[in-house]
């Protein structure tokens, strides 16, 4: 605790090490999502096309690059960064959804990145990140309910609503935590604040 | 999956197109998907969505792509949009009569035919959207993002960057594979073992990110200065066709529905 005199200001500005790693982050995510795509829609979707909005659940894990490239990098913009060029990569390898992946992506990245916002990029902590899970999942389902499930009954536009907001806090926000958590602990982010803050607590 | 193969099937897929398409530029093509997209998405009735699906499929002999290519593109869009009309169908809205009933499903004549409605939808809507996509070049998306788009030029050359590095992480991937093989660890338990290598995976790519990064700002990347482009990225007249072309079936759609009466506002 005594480090915390010489606890350097806190800049918003994107060195050149955040953008390039965000990219990575991103990119990484982005191949994550492709592998999701397969096994979550080509597979699991003729079973849960008979769900009443449960789906939103596992579509929870397409939210993670938004919510993990904010806490490692922790800048303006950074979740809203990553889940877009995790939503290009998935397109470019090619999924069901073309460009408007990028629509999913942008919107997706909006809603975790309000939530940083309003906790004015101070706090990346558990709860925050939890909180932009469940954002990311509240967009996700908006955006999904108005491109694809527009017919939907109130039944199911709540329970998807529900199910994605859960889905969100769970997979993007827990396990971007517990995972930025890890990373950390392995000394690949000591040039960032998420990577020294647990090297001090040690 | 793996990235040299889809590298390899992205040049493939750029040759096998007729030229005149190959050289729209992909700023474009994102414009003509999101008028199409924006159009269509504001109503559900059946008769907007059969005429862009119409319009679009008389459309596509144009792109010059190949039918073996088309379908290996598209077939998850022919397998999603039923199933997501069989979840209207179970699940939308109930009108008319009463049909079968169980659970929270309630089949009825209004919620067949919004499911009907959106499986012509969810194709009118997703399949321009994949076809315009096949084939984009990710260089010269990023060249039309920061000059055209004008997002900020950093940013999408760092995405680039690290769009590039998924070959190397490739190449990662195999030798980690090789080097828990002789160490004799994760021969068992293959989710676990998947789960340990990728977050080994992670931590390497984003250590190359940081080396990267360095080498990168070494270079002055990052400055001040105003940057130039050695690939300018321009829309010309037929980028521009291309995109009213997308608006047109748009707006089409919306007016055969207006004049069918079936215009269906998605909030009402």
């Amino acid at each position: 605790m005594t480090t915390q005199s010489i606890r350097p200001t806190r800049s918003l500005r994107w060195r050149v090490v955040d953008i390039v790693v965000a990219s990575v982050i991103g990119v990484a995510c982005g191949v994550l999502f492709v592998v999701w795509n397969v096994a979550d829609n080509v597979i699991g979707d003729p079973l849960k096309a008979l769900l009443p909005g449960l789906q939103g659940l596992s579509h929870g894990m397409w939210l993670i690059a938004g919510v993990l490239t904010a806490i490692i990098i922790r800048k303006p913009g950074a979740a809203l960064y990553g889940e877009l060029l995790a939503a290009v990569v998935s397109a470019v390898v090619g999924n069901q959804w073309g460009w408007l992946t990028l629509v999913s992506g942008l919107t997706q990245g909006l809603g975790a990145e309000l939530v940083f916002a309003i906790f004015a990029y101070a706090n990346f902590r558990l709860i925050p990140a939890l909180l932009a899970g469940a954002a990311s999942g509240l967009t996700m389902a908006i955006t999904d309910l108005v491109l694809w499930y527009a017919g939907a009954g109130a039944t199911f536009s709540t329970v998807y609503t529900i199910a994605s907001i859960v889905g969100g806090v769970l997979l993007a926000g827990l396990l971007a935590w517990l995972l930025a958590k890890a990373l950390a602990r392995t000394g690949v982010l000591d040039r960032f604040a998420a990577g020294r803050e647990v090297k001090a607590a040690v | 999956m793996t990235a040299p193969h889809v590298i390899a099937r992205h040049d493939a897929e750029s040759s096998a197109q007729s030229s005149w398409w190959t050289s729209v530029n992909p700023i474009a093509r994102l414009g003509a998907a999101f008028a199409i997209a924006l159009c269509l998405v504001l109503t559900i009735d059946w008769v907007s969505a059969a005429t862009a699906l119409a319009l679009e499929l008389a459309l596509l002999p144009f792109l010059g792509i190949r039918p073996a290519q088309f379908w290996r593109r598209t077939w998850p869009v022919w397998l999603a949009a039923p199933l997501t009309g069989l979840t209207i169908v179970l699940y939308g809205e109930t009108s008319g009569r009463v049909w079968f009933e169980f659970l929270f499903a309630r089949v009825s004549d209004g919620s067949i035919s919004l499911g009907v409605a959106t499986m012509l939808r969810v194709l009118a809507i997703a399949l321009p959207s994949v076809v315009l996509f096949i084939g984009v070049d990710t260089t010269r998306l990023a060249d039309g993002l920061a000059q055209i788009v004008r997002l900020p030029a950093r940013f999408v050359l760092g995405a680039l960057a690290g769009l590039r590095l998924v070959g190397l992480l490739v190449e990662d991937w195999r030798s980690l594979e090789l080097a828990r093989r002789a160490r004799g660890v994760g021969d068992t338990g293959r989710l676990r073992r998947l789960a340990g290598q990728a977050f080994s995976l992670l931590v390497i790519a984003i250590r190359r990110g940081s080396r990267l990064a360095t080498a990168m700002e070494a270079r002055a990347f990052g400055s001040s200065k105003e940057r130039s482009w050695a690939r300018p990225s321009t829309l010309g007249s037929r980028d521009v066709t291309v995109m009213l072309l997308g608006f047109l079936v748009g707006i089409l759609s919306i007016a055969s529905s207006l004049l069918a009466g079936t215009w269906n506002f998605i909030a009402s």
